[in-house]
């Protein structure tokens, strides 16, 4: 299997992750969106890994990258959870205080 | 020479306590007094009790020696030194002994005096103030310190004299008394400032050492000497010699009320009596002849000369002053500017020791005078009732006190034969003394000094003449109060005093027999004149005056019978006319009740002092007033237009500043704001709160910058 095509795969999946952050309303769907991106890069990771020889930096890379994409998730969804609290929405277009 | 080999500190002597504790008591006594209430008068008696110890200590530690003096550095400013210098001796004793002797007993009179005076705290820590001021005097012999402590007298005598402010009468002679005595001390400082600007030590040593010194060179007055290892060389016009010992005598002529500055005095008598006995006999009037005594060496021939003469013109003008006067106090104190005319008389021809010894004398029979008074003044005020209201110092109420007041009238009548110089009594003896020296003096001299003698033996037969009246009028015929109020009224008795005012005037009047000072009727013969003797004078010689103890002996024997024998001759002739007119029965003794002011030139003139007081009024004030009021109107128009014209012209250019400030300054600001506003708001709609813009936005931003990068 070459690397071309695992890098494209995740181009594109990068690629829908920012679509999906740039594109959806709800706050929930961006967190989605950011997801998906953390996982194009953690694509790359392992897939340039493969191609390494004997070392697994890549992999172990990923590992930790996965590991904070859960701690950003908690503290994001917590964040989304208050935002809903205090703005009784969801919707990113209206919120927007800090507006110039 | 050099100045620090003459000003030299000296080593510690435990003199300086005693010193210290002579100036503290009195000091301490002011401080504490005041805050007691009911216990001040005992307090500050047992204080000055306690002084006069000290004071007696000292004298008999000290008696007969050279003079101790006591210096130290008191501050320096660069290489200009300033040092206090106390000096003891044998004049300075006495001194301490007459102050503290007849403060002490003025405290134990004013204890029953002032018994009912709600003040009376702050009258005895006054009391205090006023000794203390007089003992600096004294004690100190350096001529700015002389100076503080000179003007301390000042100030306590306004304070005391002013004791009943209430009373206008009163804050005004306060007044009067301390703008005279201003006027005076202006003297005493133009005095200091020459000796400084010649000598440059105010030391009195210094001044005297440096004195016989310097050199009069083609009317030159050269003051030679080193400071600090460098030649000084001063020079001023021989005229300044004289200048500088008539400046200190002005201070003089204030503190002891001579010609023209003496009006002060009489009006001085508005404070409580014993304090005129203070006043009179001890510790202000005393500091003029006193100062006069400490720098005596120093004043030159011309100095001496107006010395003479002022004395003599006061002696004459108040003794003729004190004929006429209603009021028992105003004749006392005409008296004593007429016997400090005779002291200062003294002085300037040279008889030192006569017009200290008069000083000494006159201290203690005035003292006495005075608080015998102020006994018939206090038993008469016991008197006064809600509706019998007299004046107390009156004579014209009183009259026949004899039966009355027995024991207050042999005081007065023994301290009135001093002042009369009745033989026998100390009086004669001073008195005698400065009449055989200005005699001496004005033979020596000669020309139209005669005058002096002339205007000094016209006021023996003055002196008699009024002291006899004031006795008559007084204490013999009837008494008169019981006539001049209403029938209706029972008057209490009047009676002698009590202890507090008794053991006072009879101390002073046993202070006014002659035997005090020696048996003998010369006053060469005393132990005063063995303790102190004429001293030599120090200035230059073409402007040294001559010095009596250059006359021969004889020259003095061969006038001493003819003076005496005149001035008694003149006393006992004032005494006789006295009795002639006054005496119970006589005219003058009969009509006297009901005399007001006097009419005709002459007894006029007596009355009213010779209208020196119109005469102040008229010229100086009058003067003085026009000049204020003219000075007021330049004020008011020259000056404050001037100070106008100039806060105009601010306000112009405070609003010129104002335009410039509001349009070019606030201008520049304003623009700044402007444009920062205008980017800010070209800007605010990038910041659009959209998040998902934002990323869009850093994305973007990121492509380009691979763009860059990587192509």
């Amino acid at each position: 299997m070459s690397i071309d095509i695992l890098l494209l795969l995740g181009a594109a999946l990068f690629c829908i992750g920012l679509a999906v952050v740039v594109t959806r309303k709800n706050a929930i769907a961006v967190l989605i969106g950011i997801e998906l991106m953390l996982n194009a890069a953690n694509l790359n990771l392992v897939a340039f890994s493969r191609f390494d020889g004997d070392q697994l930096q890549g992999q172990i890379f990923a590992l930790f990258v996965i590991t904070v994409a859960a701690a950003e998730a908690a503290v994001a969804l917590a964040i989304v959870v208050k935002v809903y609290q205090h703005f009784n929405t969801a919707d990113l277009d209206q919120i927007n205080e800090l507006k110039g | 020479m050099d100045i620090n080999d003459i000003i030299i500190v000296t080593d510690f002597n435990p003199l300086i306590f005693w010193i210290l504790a002579l100036l503290g008591i009195p000091l301490l006594s002011f401080f504490t007094a005041t805050f007691l209430k009911k216990n001040a008068p005992l307090w500050a008696s047992t204080l000055l009790f306690a002084n006069l110890l000290v004071a007696i200590y000292l004298a008999i530690e000290y008696w007969g020696t050279q003079g101790v003096t006591i210096r130290g550095d008191w501050f320096g400013i660069g290489d200009t030194r300033f040092t206090y210098s106390f000096f003891i001796d044998q004049l300075a004793l006495i001194m301490l002994l007459v102050v503290n002797f007849i403060a002490l007993l003025v405290h134990f009179f004013s204890i029953e005096y002032m018994r009912h005076d709600a003040q009376k705290a702050r009258y005895f820590g006054l009391l205090g103030l006023f000794t203390f001021s007089m003992l600096g005097i004294v004690l100190f012999n350096d001529l700015l310190f002389i100076f503080i402590f000179w003007e301390l007298v000042g100030l306590s005598s306004y304070l005391l004299i002013g004791f009943w402010f209430e009373k206008k009468s009163a804050s005004l002679a306060a007044n009067k008394a301390f703008i005279m005595n201003r006027i005076g001390d202006l003297g005493f400082l133009t005095g200091l400032m020459i000796l400084y600007a010649q000598f440059q030590t105010f030391d009195l040593e210094g001044i005297k050492s440096l004195t016989i010194l310097s050199s009069i060179e083609d009317g030159n007055w050269i003051a030679e000497y080193f400071k600090n290892g460098e030649l000084v060389r001063n020079s001023l016009d021989g005229r300044w010699l004289s200048a500088a010992g008539i400046a200190l005598f002005c201070g003089a002529v204030g503190k002891s009320a001579q010609f023209p500055l003496q009006v002060w005095l009489p009006d001085a008598m508005e404070g409580p009596t014993p304090v005129s006995a203070l006043i009179h006999a001890a510790t202000m009037v005393a500091a003029g002849v006193f100062m006069i005594a400490r720098i005596f060496v120093i004043l030159d021939a011309q100095a001496l000369e107006v010395i003479a003469v002022v004395g003599a013109i006061t002696a004459f003008m108040a003794a003729v002053a004190a004929l006429s006067q209603f009021d028992i106090k105003k004749v006392l104190a005409y008296s004593t500017i007429s016997q400090l005319g005779y002291m200062v008389l003294a002085m300037g021809v040279g008889a030192y020791t006569a017009g200290l010894f008069h000083l000494v004398t006159h201290a203690m029979f005035k003292a006495g005078l005075f608080l015998s008074a102020g006994t018939i003044i206090h038993q008469l005020h016991q008197l006064e009732t809600e509706e019998t209201r007299f004046d107390t110092q009156d004579m014209r109420v009183m009259g026949g006190l004899r039966k009355f007041m027995p024991f207050t009238f042999f005081c007065f009548l023994i301290c009135a034969l001093a002042l009369a110089g009745i033989p026998g009594f100390t009086g004669f003896l001073s008195k005698d003394a400065i009449l055989l020296d200005t005699a001496v003096w004005i033979d020596e001299k000669g020309g139209g000094f005669y005058f002096i003698e002339v205007l000094a033996f016209a006021t023996v037969l003055l002196t008699a003449f009024y002291t006899f009246r004031m006795i008559f009028l007084v204490f013999t015929g009837t008494f008169r109060l019981p006539n001049l109020v209403d029938k209706s009224v029972t008057l209490k008795p009047l009676k002698d005093g009590n202890i507090f005012l008794k053991l006072p005037a009879v101390l002073l009047a046993i202070g006014s027999f002659s035997l005090v000072f020696g048996l003998s009727f010369k006053a060469e013969d005393t132990w005063f004149y063995q303790v102190i003797q004429n001293p030599i004078f120090l200035v230059p010689e073409p402007y040294a005056a001559f010095n009596l103890i250059d006359i021969p002996l004889e020259y003095f024997e061969f006038l001493h019978a003819r003076v005496v024998t005149i001035s008694i001759i003149l006393a006992l002739a004032g005494l006789v006319t006295a009795f002639l007119m006054y005496r119970p029965g006589a005219r003058f003794a009969t009509s006297f009740p009901e005399k007001r002011e006097p009419i005709g030139f002459f007894r006029q003139i007596s009355f009213y002092h010779w209208y020196q007081n119109a005469l102040y009024e008229k010229v100086i004030l009058k003067f003085i007033l026009m000049m204020s009021r003219w000075l007021a109107w330049f004020d008011e128009k020259v000056l404050d237009g001037f100070v106008n014209m100039i806060a105009k012209l601010q306000v112009v250019i405070a609003h010129l500043v104002a335009w410039f400030d509001k349009n070019i300054v606030d201008g520049f600001v304003h623009l700044t704001t402007y444009t920062t506003g205008k980017v800010g708001q070209m800007t605010r709609s990038i910041q659009s709160g959209n998040v998902q813009g934002y990323i869009m936005a850093a994305m973007a931003f990121l492509i380009l910058m691979l763009i860059w990068l990587l192509f």
